[in-house]
């Protein structure tokens, strides 16, 4: 008993001062500030060096270099400037982590999120097409987290035709293509087909991402995503009343 | 018969040396023993005029009094559960258990931080026996040097009794601790507060001696 309140004494105080407030704060190393002072009081964070995280150290991530980092905060910060405070503390996200080839067991993703660190982690080099719309993707990710109760996959499923089945997990499948169908058939991209709430985040990143109109016309076209949206719609109501897509 | 023997200028010379050595060696070891020697002390408080009376806190630390603004129109709830902890006397005798040289003093764990029945393995998770309160954290405050907020877990509606002190600004805080003061005199009395090389949390650490309402 002695011998382990000695081991336990000495690993207390043998504990590094990490006076890192950013470390301390979302428990990311190697961050340096690019942005605190915004309107929705989103704070930007960026890799100055490469990061690993998790229990297995599984989450990589490394270091962006400063021209690209400039180009790519603008992109996002005009993107999540759409969200206002109070939708995004509603959604429990307040830091933004930049940083290059962010990867997850070794599968690269374009993002992380963590809803009980507020942190949404993304990779400022991922597929330039789709950039600007992943970065909703995401943000849905940190709603599905923090909201676990209001997003049913089980009800989700049933919008869907009846002899189709998702893929086992999002990882399971290598039919990733985030290209939007011409004719959407239920999904918006090929990507969706991987499990319900990627399905979810597609519907929802673009929602956000296209124009009115163009969302009105595929919900005339294709009973099926007029369905989903509205499910969205509906449940992001929940959380904020005043937000509009 | 005895000799007269005159001492040379270099025995004279080393003679005035040993002395001055001496003396030297004397007041260094007071000045270096006593840490608080060159500390201003606020220990009249009531000699000073504050705009709020009621809201201001008097903290005892091992060099001296600190003086704390609490801001109840900021964080009323974390503000009253303050008050109420300072008038019950449960700060006195604990434990400035956590300190970051130059940066974060933290001190309030009621239940293990309290002096001759210290738990080293547990400080720091210690409850005032009054329950959790909520977060506080959607007014602006600009946490600068001299904030005193809330401690808390890795959750909000999590802060009790523990408190923290900055000693340079955070602005990463805001909006994440609950701020319920800032002190207006005495920052570099925290600044003596034992701290330990190589841990944030501390063997053998100050304790408060009393934290008590101006107006108590």
């Amino acid at each position: 008993m002695n011998l382990l309140r000695a081991i336990l004494l000495l690993i207390i105080f043998i504990t590094p001062v990490k006076a890192n407030t950013i470390y301390n704060i979302i428990k990311i190393p190697n961050l340096e500030i690019y942005e605190i002072n915004t309107k929705n009081k989103l704070k930007y964070f960026y890799a100055t060096a490469p990061f690993r995280l998790g229990i297995q150290k599984n989450i990589v991530c490394s270091n962006p270099n400063k021209k690209d980092l400039e180009i790519k905060y603008q992109t996002i910060y005009k993107n999540l400037s759409r969200y206002s405070y109070d939708y995004l503390k509603k959604i429990n996200l307040k830091y933004i982590v930049m940083c290059e080839n962010l990867s997850i067991s070794e599968l690269y993703t374009a993002g992380i999120p963590d809803n009980v660190m507020k942190t949404l982690i993304l990779d400022i080099k991922f597929n330039e097409d789709y950039f600007e719309r992943v970065i909703h993707h995401e943000v849905f990710h940190m709603i599905y987290l923090q909201y676990r109760e209001i997003f049913n996959d089980k009800e989700w499923i049933e919008f869907n035709n009846t002899n189709f089945e998702y893929a086992k997990c999002s990882t399971c499948t290598k039919n990733i293509g985030l290209e939007k169908y011409l004719k959407t058939k239920g999904f918006f991209t090929e990507y969706s087909k991987s499990t319900a709430s990627e399905d979810m985040a597609e519907v929802y990143s673009h929602m956000i991402y296209l124009e009115k109109n163009e969302i009105d016309q595929i919900r005339k076209l294709d009973p099926i995503l007029n369905n989903k949206i509205s499910y969205i719609k509906s449940r992001i109501k929940q959380i904020d009343s005043s937000f509009t897509f | 018969m005895i000799k007269k023997i005159k001492a040379s200028t270099l025995e004279k010379v080393i003679f005035i040396f040993l002395i001055l050595l001496g003396i030297v060696t004397f007041t260094s070891y007071i000045v270096i023993k006593n840490e608080c020697l060159f500390i201003k002390d606020y220990n009249k408080p009531n000699n000073i005029n504050f705009k709020n009376p009621n809201n201001i806190a008097i903290l005892s630390a091992p060099c001296g009094n600190v003086i704390i603004e609490l801001y109840p129109e900021i964080s009323p709830n974390g503000v009253e559960r303050i008050k109420t902890l300072i008038r019950s006397n449960a700060y006195e005798n604990i434990a400035f258990h956590r300190v970051i040289k130059n940066k974060l003093i933290q001190a309030g764990d009621l239940e293990f931080g309290k002096k001759g029945s210290l738990d080293y393995g547990k400080i720091g998770t210690g409850k005032s026996g009054l329950g959790t309160i909520k977060s506080e954290i959607d007014n602006n405050f600009n946490y600068t040097k001299g904030s005193v907020g809330l401690a808390r877990t890795f959750k909000n509606d999590t802060e009790d009794s523990q408190f923290f002190i900055i000693l340079q600004d955070e602005p990463l805080f805001e909006g994440e601790y609950t701020p319920v003061g800032k002190v207006l005199y005495g920052l570099e009395i925290l600044k003596k507060i034992k701290d330990q090389r190589h841990s944030e949390y501390i063997l053998r650490p100050d304790f408060i001696n009393s934290f008590k309402m101006l107006n108590q």
